[in-house]
């Protein structure tokens, strides 16, 4: 019989997917800091730099919300690939709102860290 | 590197985006026509990437890679649902009108069984909200025969009966509230709506964060 206490794979996979969805607005804005970017080349840096691979379909959507919100702003510009590119950057509200964001993560992640070392060592 | 799809793969795209654009009927036509152009783009950045990749130097790429970049993006179906969710989510960030918010329900509602079944639920919502409202101003103009009444159905029964006034005194009703209905109705109505929007949003999250599908 399964033990009740025990986190599954399967549950923990879903945890992790959870975590994951949670920071994916963070991680959009933060991959955007440095300057404008399309949204494959969007795509790549998260996947580069922070591990967290989405599936493809669901940073447009985002991208297009954030863009509602006012949070980045878009731009089509035509590329040597043949064919334009929407590009996108942050507006002074994404900014604001991506440090704000990145403030809460590092306080909260640290606490965390704090919390989880005991862990790190083994029983 | 310029990259080109040839007629065949072209009509694959195509079909593709005609699937998506016709999911996002309703849509503002010219977000449409700015999805469609994105993803088009996408979709032969993606292919040229693997052409770049697997080494292939030939203009257009392969229908392997075209097939590759679809699949990636998942659905179309399931694409425009993403895209109906968080367009709903973003208006009922700035504006929590109850109108805002039906108006994209019934969008969602007409592309999907989840959003048909969020939008039946908020009309029942929205619906009792409006008649408690209705019921309180009417009470101003027929002081009589409007309110919520309790009212004799035969054998020892009876049923609560919200009445706007127009027409007789129901024979051997009785009004339960008198007066009160004014405020408590305001009140009720406006909290009924407020809830049901709450509810509505909330479910519309919940839906969009199944829709994240993060690839392993």
């Amino acid at each position: 019989m399964k033990e009740p206490n025990v986190l599954d794979s399967t549950a923990a996979d879903k945890w992790e997917v959870q975590l994951r969805k949670g920071c994916l607005e963070l991680a959009i804005l933060a991959a955007l800091w440095d300057g404008p970017r399309y949204g494959l080349e969007i795509l790549r840096r998260l996947e580069i730099d922070s591990a967290l691979i989405v599936s493809e379909g669901t940073v447009y959507p985002l991208l297009s919300r954030l863009k509602a919100l006012g949070m980045v702003s878009s731009e089509w510009v035509e590329s040597d690939g043949g064919h334009p590119r929407k590009y996108y950057a942050l507006t002074s509200d994404g900014k604001r709102k991506a440090l704000e964001m990145a403030t809460i993560w590092v306080r909260f992640s640290s606490s965390m860290s704090k919390l989880l070392a005991p862990l790190g060592k083994g029983d | 590197m310029t990259i080109t799809a040839n007629a065949q793969q072209q009509q694959k795209i195509d079909a593709y985006l005609d699937r998506l654009r016709r999911r996002l009927r309703g849509f503002d036509p010219s977000a449409v026509t700015e999805i469609v152009k994105e993803l088009r783009s996408h979709i032969l950045d993606k292919a040229a990437q693997s052409v770049n990749v697997t080494g292939y130097t030939n203009r257009e790429p392969m229908p392997a890679a075209i097939d590759a970049a679809l699949a990636a993006l998942g659905s179309p179906e399931e694409l425009a649902d993403q895209y109906v969710t968080d367009n709903l989510l973003a208006r009922a960030e700035f504006s929590r009108s109850p109108l805002w918010v039906l108006r994209s329900l019934f969008r969602w509602g007409s592309l999907s069984a989840v959003g048909f079944f969020v939008l039946l639920g908020s009309l029942v919502g929205y619906f009792f909200g409006v008649v408690f409202m209705l019921v309180a101003v009417a009470k101003l103009f027929h002081p009589q025969t409007a309110g919520w009444w309790k009212i004799p159905s035969g054998n020892g029964d009876f049923e609560l009966s919200f009445r706007l006034g127009f027409g007789s005194v129901p024979a051997g009703g009785r009004e339960i509230l008198g007066w009160w209905i004014i405020p408590i109705g305001w009140l009720c109505g406006g909290a009924l709506v407020m809830l049901t929007t709450y509810v509505a949003v909330w479910f519309v999250r919940q839906y969009r964060q199944t829709l994240m599908l993060p690839r392993r």
